[in-house]
């Protein structure tokens, strides 16, 4: 008897979402199998990582972070567009660091004025990503939205607590929601289901399942995403058929091995390549979880996961 | 199903002030209104009870003797002490709740459930702890069973508690004790059998706690549940218990017998159990809202 590979029986499918409007569109998801199980189903778009920048210039950054961009690090419109033009990035992902009430605390207009400065820089779709301080990022979103009408923006982290004002404001001004739940896979049907009774439709609606750093909960994260696509895959849950976004280089650069120097952490190699390193096995882990947008930050992690993708991704 | 009361219990205000003022008044009345709501045993829980414990036990014991004396009673706390102050006052046949899994507090409780010609719960909580799937609830089943039974107590008197988790973080594990309960009489026959059913609820939103309570203690008797400490003052679920409420029982049934079902010839409350017995099945991923999808 011929041996027979054994496959999954899938009944449901990832929703297509589209983000970004008019000529600056990128779209995910509309995979109907595993993440790169094409031998047993399709992903008609791959995961596309988007890169970040910040709203102002880092101040805690490794210096092997900072070397790609130092000649734009403190021109948030001129890196966004960088991003784009040297490297190609497909989305961009604003990280709205200046607006931290624990730091520099910008205020909303600023803020948005910033923000509507880099949207209108880049020819790609743009995320906006707060501070998790929920508070602060419901005002900032909500400008966001309202300076930016139409652009379709994601914005995130929308949180159970800020779901309703801020779910509201991107219906109004047209963007799309990045339903964020803190490593849980209930509350992140639940969150998902609120939104859909606000109104948020599917089409218009990501999935921030939380993202943890590599040795910070990365295993966490992944057995979260797994365990949401395979409701949505095989149990036909359509409230957990969502792309997903992982907000990655923010969670790796941040770590203390990203940065220490050699001398400090001899085992682990030199430091510029062993962050770069950290960030790409990270991307690995998150695109095998299902990842539909990964936010990574250096250009040589950046192709080292895009060649994987392009690997997997192969015909043959 | 029998139900054994859990609401004599410390972590109500009045209860627990009740305790530490040794005023019998709530105590007393708390145990009658169980006796009138259908409990078929009173669970007197002290908590860790560290300080005093077996002079409390002993006088809660007496004292709700005093006006119910006819149903028996749950000794429940952690101190091994106290139990036995208590099981020396109690009428009738009172069960211990708990002996858990672990060999340093079992061989000192089991001989004193022998003594007292008491039932026992048997605590499936083991030396790692909670047991991951129904495979380890079934050896710490072997284990504790079989020490019970070289102690003295037979089969007949041991509650066997597979422990119940919040659906709304461990779904995984409300499935694996439904997967564990027809294994019980394998192991020993005669064996009962019983859990904390309001722990499935746990952290769900309050008005939505007795549907849970209530579809799980159905969905459990049908895998052989004996008896479960729960709410009896949730009148639905007592009347579930005692057969009163048929049709809840049987649209649970078909659910867990896949049977189809018409969901739009169901009135809006046995569409309710029948969505919850897909919950508790983990057919679906539970979230606060599931009744509304």
């Amino acid at each position: 008897m011929a041996f027979e590979i054994p496959k999954i029986n899938y009944t449901g499918k990832i929703k297509e979402i589209t983000i970004g409007a008019g000529n600056k569109t990128a779209t995910v998801g509309g995979r109907d199998c595993y993440p790169f199980h094409l031998f047993e189903g399709t992903m008609p778009h791959p995961p596309i990582i988007a890169m970040e920048i910040w709203d102002m210039e880092p101040d805690n950054w490794p210096e092997a972070a900072i070397e790609p961009f130092k000649d734009v690090i403190s021109d948030p419109p001129a890196w966004a567009k960088k991003c784009v033009e040297e490297y190609g990035a497909q989305i961009i992902v604003v990280q709205l660091k200046s607006t931290d009430p624990n730091d520099k605390d910008r205020p909303v207009d600023e803020a948005a004025d910033m923000a509507k400065k880099i949207v209108d820089a880049v020819p790609v779709p743009v995320v906006f990503w707060g501070t998790a301080v929920s508070e602060k990022d419901e005002q900032v979103l909500k400008k966001i939205a309202e300076v930016c009408e139409g652009e379709n923006l994601s914005l995130s982290p929308v949180e159970e607590a800020i779901h309703k004002s801020v779910g509201a404001s991107a219906l109004g001004y047209r963007h799309t929601v990045v339903a964020s739940t803190p490593i849980d896979i209930n509350l992140a049907k639940q969150l998902n289901i609120l939104l859909g009774n606000l109104g948020v439709q599917d089409e218009h609606l990501l999935i921030d399942p939380t993202t943890g750093g590599l040795g910070y909960g990365i295993e966490y994260a992944y057995s979260v995403m797994e365990r949401l696509f395979q409701a949505g895959l095989t149990q036909e849950d359509d409230k957990l058929q969502i792309p997903m976004i992982n907000n990655l280089g923010n969670e790796i650069w941040k770590c203390k091995e990203a940065g220490l120097p050699k001398d400090e952490l001899p085992t682990m190699g030199e430091p510029g390549r062993r962050a770069i390193l950290m960030e790409a096995v990270g991307a690995v882990c998150y695109l095998l979880a299902g990842s539909d947008i990964l936010i990574m930050r250096h250009p040589e992690s950046i192709k080292l996961a895009q060649e994987m993708i392009n690997d997997l991704m192969a015909e043959n | 199903m029998f139900i054994i009361g859990e609401s004599l219990n410390v972590i109500s205000t009045k209860i627990g002030r009740a305790f530490k003022e040794r005023d019998p008044v709530p105590i007393q009345e708390e145990a009658k209104k169980q006796k009138e709501l259908g409990a078929d045993f009173i669970d007197i829980n002290l908590g860790p009870a560290r300080k005093g414990g077996p002079e409390l036990l002993e006088w809660v014991v007496k004292t709700v003797q005093e006006v119910v004396d006819d149903i028996p009673l749950a000794l429940d706390t952690s101190n091994i002490e106290a139990i036995a102050a208590g099981l020396a006052v109690c009428k009738g046949k009172p069960l211990i709740n708990s002996i858990m899994c672990r060999k340093e507090r079992y061989e000192k409780m089991l001989p004193m459930c022998a003594k007292y010609n008491a039932r026992m719960i048997a605590l499936l909580w083991g030396p790692q702890g909670m047991p991951r799937d129904e495979n380890e609830r079934a050896e710490l089943t072997v284990e504790l069973t079989y020490a019970a039974n070289e102690a003295g107590v037979p089969n007949e008197d041991i509650f066997v508690d597979g422990i119940a988790t919040p659906v709304n973080v461990q779904q995984d594990q409300v499935y694996s004790l439904l997967q564990f309960m027809p294994m019980v009489q394998d192991i020993g026959e005669g064996l009962k059998s019983t859990c904390g059913l309001s722990n499935v609820s746990n952290g769900s939103p309050d008005h939505l706690r007795p549907i849970l309570n209530r579809t799980y203690m159905a969905m459990l008797e049908k895998c052989g549940l004996y008896s479960a400490i729960a709410d009896v003052y949730d009148r639905d679920l007592v009347d579930i218990a005692k057969g009163k409420r048929p049709d809840i029982v049987e649209i649970i049934g078909k659910v867990m017998d896949e049977e189809a079902i018409d969901m739009s010839s169901l009135s809006k409350e046995l569409q309710d159990y029948a969505k919850t017995t897909r919950i508790l099945l983990k057919k679906s991923l539970y979230s606060d809202s599931w009744l509304e999808l």
